[in-house]
């Protein structure tokens, strides 16, 4: 609000007459120094108090969690619309109302039980004495599977809010929900937002103060309670005095009052009976359970369930071994009671109780819309068993298509205003001087390189990236291909890292995590490190493509694709194990946000510049004073038995390609930069088939360096190791049978 | 086992139609109930947690082409199952069907 007035006093101060403006400026003057002295004092009494609250965003995958990070603390994680991708805990700031946020975007799950590593991490995240308290990011399009791990939540018994996201989408389905039943039930705050416009997102906030500091569970729907404002986080006069009374009420009130949930989380009476009854056990044996923060509760569910994790507690001593075995006792009274294993037992008493709160929450609610909506009939496009296939061929070669065009077009556009400024500068400072070789060709050669050869394909590149995350398309396309991955070893979900590789290995390789066993991790790393990444397309498009033609290109994708089959068959015979069965969930699409594909595709290309952009253009002058000291020339005999024998690539390119391995896009422009001191076109340096197996080699011999780093942190640095070596012999390999089957044709 | 226990039923209640079925088997758009699942522990856990329970009403909504894996609605919201997980999958027989 403040600042909005003032923006806007500063526009109407524009249109004033100068005289007028300066009695305005005065008058303005006075008002803020008297606003301003009486907030500083107090903020500089709260800066005694300031307090820190911790706070966690945990829910299902793909409900908005980050969305909601990144609009609390103006950081960039990354977004879009498929399952997966916060692969790591991610940590942000903010200050808010005169406290200090340490908010954290946990990795989404469907559970707190023991199903995947980050199950496990973020429960025993969540139970930490880290966290203050946790934001249930509930997607409301999707609510019965949601509430399901709020249920999980509760018990848990951490403070807790509930903010229901994308309810724009709900209400537009003519659905909504009752937010005063809801908190009714729960007893908890429960908060409508939406998160990609950012409304409801600073009142989660408020709600934490609330919680965490007042102990004081704010409801939003006393009756009669609109004209007056409830929120102690808003009353600063309040807040000094009930500060004083709760710095007095801590010793005695030192956690925050969990409320009483006993009649909407309790199961059914057999099961009930029988958790009460473990309860009673472990609070028995309170001493030695309260050092791991968990409710008696939720230990005595979790036993019953057979939780590996908490099974480790209980292997303490003979007491509590005891427990161990009346749990197992009673699983098996109630798995033969039911029929059914345990797991099934207590999620249907969960889904039960989760049915009769929608049933009371959800109104104007019509089961099976009549109508088809349009984000369904293309899924139903897209999905098709023919149809699908097509229009996922189209979209993988309109990624290509789209980024040369554009690409081709801009770097042309650079490359002419290079070669403009080229002249009057040799014209001026003549051609041989040392400065001008050093600066020039080398400096502003590797800029314009990078910008022309490089930049130039990289943006379009992620922008039609980031549309198709953000779309929801990538688990259709994972669907569709889920029988051709099973023949190399792993499922469809392998699909989404490979074609976010088509962008950049590095978060591709990270985003293998989403894959459930370490078997199919391995696999679709080693996989999605050999898919061209945006670098090695560009070196492709613009030396192949812009020289020989896109037949060629399409040669040499063609080759890299069957190189990637022919591995993922490897793998899928020498690793142990078998292939595990997809299950994943399917999103609604969405209409693409526009200022999230933009915000997204600028961070990535900024990356580019502010990382790839100095070392080119420190590589151009240190590549410049080589050539002018012929320092180039023992790197390349080095190399000349694998370059000019084996692969029959001219003699200079050798230093390239360990260049390359810094950056793929480096082979390119270093070369573009020597041809442009030796005062020589591309075409004049390379004949077409050493083009060809230049960019082969480049497409294939090893993961640029921050893959290899990656790939080792994901795994190990053995397998890392393994995979890069794998890599030079294959483009060893074919690169020398192309240049030798080539030579052999000729000599015929 | 299908064919086994759908034996066993149409002896017991005298029925000329087998009462169960596994998922696979189910027609695009059918809508059915599920009966049970007949997997590992790890999997059934798995599908437990995302809703796949005794008595949940499941809807195939579409299968991908050469043995695929199918497209089901569950509990409001869209899964993709692999073939081999879905044959594990039990459901009524709502119609008159061949197994």
């Amino acid at each position: 609000m403040n600042k909005k007035g003032k923006r806007k006093r500063k526009k109407r101060s524009k249109r004033m007459l100068p005289l007028e403006r300066v009695y305005q400026k005065r008058h303005e003057r006075k008002l803020r120094s008297k606003v301003s002295s009486e907030k500083r004092a107090i903020y500089e009494k709260e800066d005694a108090y300031k307090e820190t609250i911790n706070i966690a965003l945990a829910g299902n995958p793909n409900v908005g969690k980050s969305v909601i990070f990144n609009q609390l603390t103006g950081l960039s994680q990354t977004i879009g619309n498929w399952p997966g991708k916060t692969v790591e805990k991610m940590e942000g700031y903010l200050n808010f109302l005169g406290y200090h946020f340490n908010i954290i975007d946990l990795p989404g799950i469907y559970s707190l039980s023991t199903y995947s590593l980050e199950e496990i991490v973020s429960r025993e995240y969540i139970i930490s004495e880290e966290v203050d308290i946790i934001i249930n990011v509930i997607d409301a399009t999707n609510l019965e599977r949601n509430l399901f791990f709020t249920f999980q939540l509760l018990e848990l018994e951490v403070p807790m809010i509930l903010a229901i996201n994308q309810m724009d989408i709900l209400r537009k389905r003519k659905i909504d929900l009752d937010f005063k039943k809801l908190e009714k039930i729960f007893k908890l705050p429960v908060l409508p937002v939406v998160a990609v416009h950012g409304t409801g997102v600073h009142q989660l906030l408020e709600e934490a103060i609330e919680l965490v500091i007042y102990h004081h569970p704010h409801s939003h729907y006393i009756e009669g309670g609109k004209n007056k404002h409830e929120h102690l986080s808003h009353d600063y006069h309040l807040r000094e005095e009930s500060k004083i009374k709760i710095a007095e009420e801590r010793s005695t009130l030192k956690f925050f009052q969990f409320p009483d949930l006993s009649s909407v989380i309790s199961y059914g009476k057999e099961v009930e009976l029988r958790i009460k009854d473990l309860v009673k056990l472990i609070d028995e044996y309170r001493d030695y359970f309260s050092q791991f923060n968990y409710p008696s509760r939720f230990l005595a569910i979790k036993i019953l369930e057979n939780d590996e994790e908490i099974i480790k507690i209980f292997n303490f001593d003979d007491k509590s071994k005891h427990i161990i075995k009346i749990a197992e006792k009673y699983r098996k009274e109630l798995e033969d009671l039911h029929g059914e294993d345990i797991n099934t037992i207590i999620s249907s008493e969960i889904y039960n109780n989760i049915h009769n709160i929608i049933e009371k929450t959800v109104l104007d609610y019509t089961p099976e819309t009549i109508k088809e909506t349009l984000a369904e009939k293309i899924d139903h496009i897209t999905t098709h068993s023919i149809g699908g296939y097509v229009i996922l061929g189209l979209v993988l070669v309109g990624i290509y298509t789209f980024t040369f065009i554009v690409g081709d077009f801009l770097g042309g556009l650079v490359e002419e205003l290079f070669m403009n400024l080229t002249i009057p500068i040799y014209a001026t400072y003549g051609e041989d001087n040392v400065w001008v070789k050093l600066l020039w060709d080398g400096a502003m050669g590797g800029f314009f390189g990078a910008i022309g050869g490089v930049l130039v394909y990289v943006i379009p590149f992620f922008l039609i990236i980031e549309i198709l995350q953000d779309s929801g398309y990538l688990p259709r396309a994972a669907f569709l291909m889920d029988r051709v991955m099973h023949a190399i070893g792993v499922h469809g979900k392998t699909i989404i890292p490979m074609i976010l590789g088509f962008g950049c290995n590095v978060p591709a390789c990270a985003g293998c995590r989403i894959m459930e066993t370490e078997r199919e991790k391995k696999i679709s790393i080693a996989l999605t490190s050999l898919v061209p990444c945006a670098a090695v397309t560009t070196v492709v498009l613009g030396l192949v493509g812009r020289y020989l033609g896109l037949g060629w290109v399409l040669f040499l994708f063609i080759i890299n694709f069957s190189v990637i089959l022919f591995i993922g068959r490897i793998l899928n015979k020498v690793m142990p194990g078998e292939s595990t069965e997809l299950i994943m969930e399917m999103h609604d699409y969405r209409l693409p946000n526009l200022n999230v594909i933009t915000k997204q595709t600028y961070m990535r290309s900024k990356e580019f510049i502010f990382k790839a952009l100095p070392i080119i253009i420190v590589l151009g002058i240190v590549l410049e004073i080589m050539l002018i000291f012929n320092l180039l020339e023992p790197i390349n005999i080095v190399l000349s038995p694998v370059t000019v024998f084996w692969l029959g690539l001219p003699i200079v390119v050798g230093v390239f390609l360990i260049y390359g391995i810094l950056r793929k896009e480096l082979t390119l422009v270093l070369l573009a930069i020597l041809a442009t001191s030796m005062g020589l076109t591309i075409l004049e340096l390379m004949t077409p088939i050493q083009m060809i197996v230049f960019c082969l080699v480049t497409m294939l011999y090893i993961p640029c360096f921050a893959t290899i780093i990656i790939i080792a942190k994901q795994t190990n640095w053995k397998y890392a190791l393994q995979i890069s070596l794998m890599e030079i012999a294959i483009a060893l390999l074919i690169g020398g049978a192309i240049f030798w089957g080539y030579s052999f044709f000729i000599n015929l | 086992m299908i064919r086994s226990m759908n034996e066993k039923f149409v002896q017991k209640k005298g029925f000329g139609t087998p009462l169960i079925k596994c998922l696979t088997k189910c027609k695009k758009g059918e809508k059915t109930k599920v009966i049970g699942v007949n997997a590992g522990f790890r999997a059934k856990k798995r599908l437990a947690n995302l809703g796949i329970v005794p008595g949940t009403t499941i809807k195939k909504k579409t299968e991908a082409p050469f043995h695929g894996p199918l497209e089901i609605i569950v509990k409001g919201s869209t899964l993709a199952i692999g073939r081999g997980l879905a044959s594990k999958i039990i459901v009524e027989c709502s119609e008159i069907c061949n197994f």
